[in-house]
C-alpha cells in the first residue's frame, strides 16, 4: 500500500468545505424545515402557539382525490418511462453501435438539441403540434384522413407525448454508455453460432444492457413525475399532478403545511427511486471493473 | 475405433449440412428487412426528436397570428414584437444575470468540492458524491418549494440571492460530475512527479493539477449556465412578481396567448444555447462530457 493515499484528510479536503455548507444551509436546512412544517399547524414565526399535528398527512391519506393525484401523477410517470425506454432503446443501441465519428457527433447532436432546448419551449412546440389547431390536426384534415380534429391534447395522452419527447435524451444517454460497454464480440459469437441478428440481441445484449435499462428507467421516471411545466400546459390546467398540485397550495390557497406534507410524499417517492438508481448504478460500475 | 470414426463423421456433416445450407438461404431476406426496419425506427425516432424544433422555428418566421401550416411567408415580426417588449426583454437580461451569477457560483464551489472528494482524502467520499449529484434527481421543484417555505419562514422576501442560490443547487452537480470525471481519468503520478522535482504542494496544485482539470470545469461551467438559464421549477417558488426570469414570462405568455412571439423567444434561447455547445464543443470537446 502507498503512503500515499493514507486516510488523513490533506488540506485539498478543506476545500469541500464551501460545497458542504451550500448544501447545509440552502439543501438540508430547507428540507429540514419542510418536513417540520408539514407537522405543524401553522407558522411558528408568526403564530405564537402552534402545534404538532398529523392532520395535512391524514388530509392526504383521508381523502381519496389527493390518493387520485398521486396515482395519475404515478401513471404519468409509467408511461412516459415505457415509451421513453421503447424508443430510447433503438437510438441508444445505433448510438452506441455505429461505426463512423461523424455519425456517432451527429446522433450525439440530435439528442442532444432537444435537451438544449428548455422545458417550456418544447413544452410549447408540443402546444403547436397537438392542439386542435395544431400542425398534426391540419395534416391530417387536409388530406381528409379526419373530418373533427382529434383530441390529442388537454389529457393524458398529450401529457405522455410531451414527457417523453423532454425525458428520452436522459434514457438515450443512459443506455448508450451501457450497451457501449457490451463487448460487441458476444453478439458476433452468437450470430456465428447460427443466431439471428434478432435473438442474438434478445438472448446477449438485451439481458447485459438490464443495468443500464433499470438505471435510465428509474431516472426518466424520477423526472417525470416531478415535472410541473409540461403536465400543467398540455393537461389544460384540467389535469392534476403532484407538483401541480403542491404548487397550487402555495399560490392559491397559500396553505404551506399541506404543501410541505405534499412535499414530503414526493420526497419519499423520489428518495426510494434515487436509491433504487444508485444501487444499479453501483451494479453497472462493478460489472465494468469486473471485465 | 473403427465403429466411433463413421459416426463421429456424421456428426460433424450434419450440423454442417443443418447450419450452413439452408441458414444462408433463409436468413440473407430477414437480415436486410431487420436493418432497414432498425434504421426506418431510428430515423423515425430522430423526427420524433427534431420535429418539434424545427416547428418553432418554422412558427416564428409564419406571418400569421395563429398556427397555419404548411406555412404562408416568412416574416419576422414575431423578433420584432419580442425584442421590442419590455417584458420579455427584461426577463431575456435578468435570466442572462442570474445564468452568470449561477456559473461563477457553482464552478467556483463545485470545482473546488470536486477536488476536495478527489484528492482530499474524505472519509465517505462516495457519500459525499452520492449527496452532491441528489439535487439533479430529486425534484427540483421541492428545492424550490423548500427554499421558499425557508424564505417565508425567515421573512427574507425573494431575493435575487436566494434565487442564484436555488440555481446554484441545481447546476452544482454538473460542474462536479465533469470535474470528477477529469480528476479520475488522469494520471496521479503527474502530481507526484512535480512534488519529486521539488513544487511545494501548492506550486503542483497551480501548475499542474489546475491546468489539466480546467476542460472538465469548463465544460461543467457551461452545463451549469445553460441549465441555469433554463431552469423552471426552482424560479417558479423562488421569483419576485416583477421581476422573472425568462422561461417563467414565457410560461406566463403562453397561459393566454400561443402566437409567434413565444416562437421568435424560443428560437433566441435555442441559438444562445447552440452558441453556447459550440462553444464547449470548439474548446474542450463534447464527447467525453455527456454520459450520465
Amino acid at each position: 500500500m502507498p503512503s500515499a493515499s493514507a486516510p488523513r484528510v490533506n488540506s485539498l479536503g478543506l476545500l469541500i468545505l464551501p460545497s458542504a455548507l451550500l448544501f447545509a444551509l440552502f439543501f438540508f436546512l430547507p428540507i429540514g424545515l419542510m418536513a417540520v412544517m408539514s407537522v405543524l399547524t401553522g407558522n411558528p414565526v408568526v403564530m405564537p402557539n402552534v402545534a404538532v399535528t398529523a392532520k395535512h398527512y391524514a388530509r392526504i391519506g383521508n381523502d381519496s382525490y389527493y390518493l387520485e393525484v398521486i396515482w395519475t401523477t404515478i401513471r404519468i410517470g409509467l408511461w412516459t418511462t415505457l415509451v421513453a425506454l421503447l424508443i430510447g432503446y433503438p437510438l441508444a443501441h445505433w448510438m452506441a453501435r455505429i461505426k463512423s465519428r461523424t455519425g456517432h457527433a451527429l446522433l450525439l447532436m440530435a439528442v442532444l438539441a432537444p435537451m438544449l432546448t428548455g422545458i417550456v419551449v418544447r413544452t410549447f412546440a408540443w402546444m403547436t403540434m397537438l392542439s386542435d389547431k395544431g400542425v398534426i390536426n391540419q395534416i391530417l384534415t387536409s388530406l381528409g384522413l379526419i373530418t373533427k380534429p382529434l383530441q390529442l391534447m388537454y389529457n393524458e395522452t398529450g401529457i405522455v407525448i410531451g414527457l417523453v419527447h423532454i425525458y428520452v435524451p436522459f434514457m438515450v444517454l443512459t443506455l448508450t454508455g451501457v450497451i457501449g460497454r457490451i463487448d460487441e464480440r458476444l453478439e458476433q459469437a452468437a450470430e456465428n453460432l447460427g443466431a439471428t441478428p434478432w435473438r442474438a440481441f434478445l438472448e446477449v445484449t438485451l439481458p447485459l444492457s438490464l443495468p443500464g435499462i433499470l438505471a435510465g428507467s428509474l431516472l426518466v421516471f424520477a423526472l417525470a413525475i416531478s415535472a410541473y411545466v409540461t403536465p400543467i400546459l398540455l393537461g389544460g390546467f384540467q389535469i392534476m399532478t403532484l407538483p401541480i398540485l403542491i404548487y397550487q397550495q402555495i399560490s392559491a390557497n397559500f396553505n404551506i403545511g399541506f404543501a410541505a406534507a405534499l412535499g414530503m410524499v414526493l420526497l419519499a417517492i423520489s428518495l426510494l427511486l434515487v436509491m433504487a438508481y444508485n444501487h444499479v448504478l453501483g451494479l453497472v460500475s462493478g460489472q465494468r471493473e469486473l471485465q | 475405433m473403427t465403429s466411433l470414426a463413421p459416426q463421429s463423421r456424421s456428426d460433424l456433416a450434419a450440423p454442417v449440412d443443418l447450419t450452413t445450407a439452408p441458414a444462408t438461404r433463409r436468413k440473407a431476406p430477414p437480415r436486410r428487412w431487420g436493418r432497414t426496419l432498425y434504421l426506418a425506427a431510428n430515423i423515425a425516432i430522430l423526427a420524433f426528436l427534431l420535429a418539434p424544433i424545427a416547428i418553432v422555428i418554422v412558427f416564428a418566421l409564419n406571418p400569421t397570428p395563429f398556427i397555419q401550416f404548411p406555412p404562408v411567408g416568412v416574416s419576422l415580426r414575431w423578433f420584432e414584437k419580442f425584442f421590442a417588449s419590455r417584458d420579455f426583454m427584461h426577463a431575456l437580461v435578468f435570466s442572462l444575470e442570474v445564468a452568470v451569477m449561477t456559473t461563477i457560483a457553482a464552478t467556483v464551489l463545485g470545482a473546488s468540492g470536486a477536488l476536495a472528494i478527489a484528492r482530499g482524502n474524505l472519509p465517505g467520499a462516495r457519500l459525499i458524491v452520492a449527496t452532491m449529484l441528489s439535487p439533479l434527481m430529486l425534484p427540483a421543484i421541492l428545492t424550490g418549494l423548500a427554499l421558499f417555505q425557508s424564505y417565508v419562514l425567515l421573512d427574507v422576501g425573494r431575493p435575487v440571492w436566494g434565487l442564484v442560490a436555488g440555481h446554484t443547487l441545481v447546476t452544482i452537480p454538473y460542474v462536479i460530475r465533469t470535474t470528477l470525471a477529469v480528476l479520475h481519468n488522469f494520471d496521479t503520478r503527474l502530481e507526484e512527479a512535480a512534488q519529486n522535482l521539488g513544487a511545494s504542494p501548492g506550486r503542483t496544485f497551480f501548475e499542474v493539477t489546475l491546468p489539466l482539470v480546467k476542460p472538465g470545469v469548463l465544460a461543467g461551467a457551461i452545463f451549469a449556465f445553460i441549465v441555469s438559464f433554463d431552469q423552471f421549477p426552482v424560479s417558479l417558488f423562488l421569483v419576485a412578481p416583477g421581476s422573472e426570469t425568462l422561461p417563467i414570462t414565457l410560461f406566463n405568455y403562453l397561459k393566454f396567448d400561443l402566437d409567434g412571439t413565444i416562437g421568435a423567444a424560443s428560437v433566441v434561447s435555442i441559438l444562445l444555447a447552440f452558441i453556447v455547445v459550440i462553444a464547449l464543443d470548439r474548446t474542450v470537446g463534447l464527447r467525453s462530457y455527456v454520459k450520465l
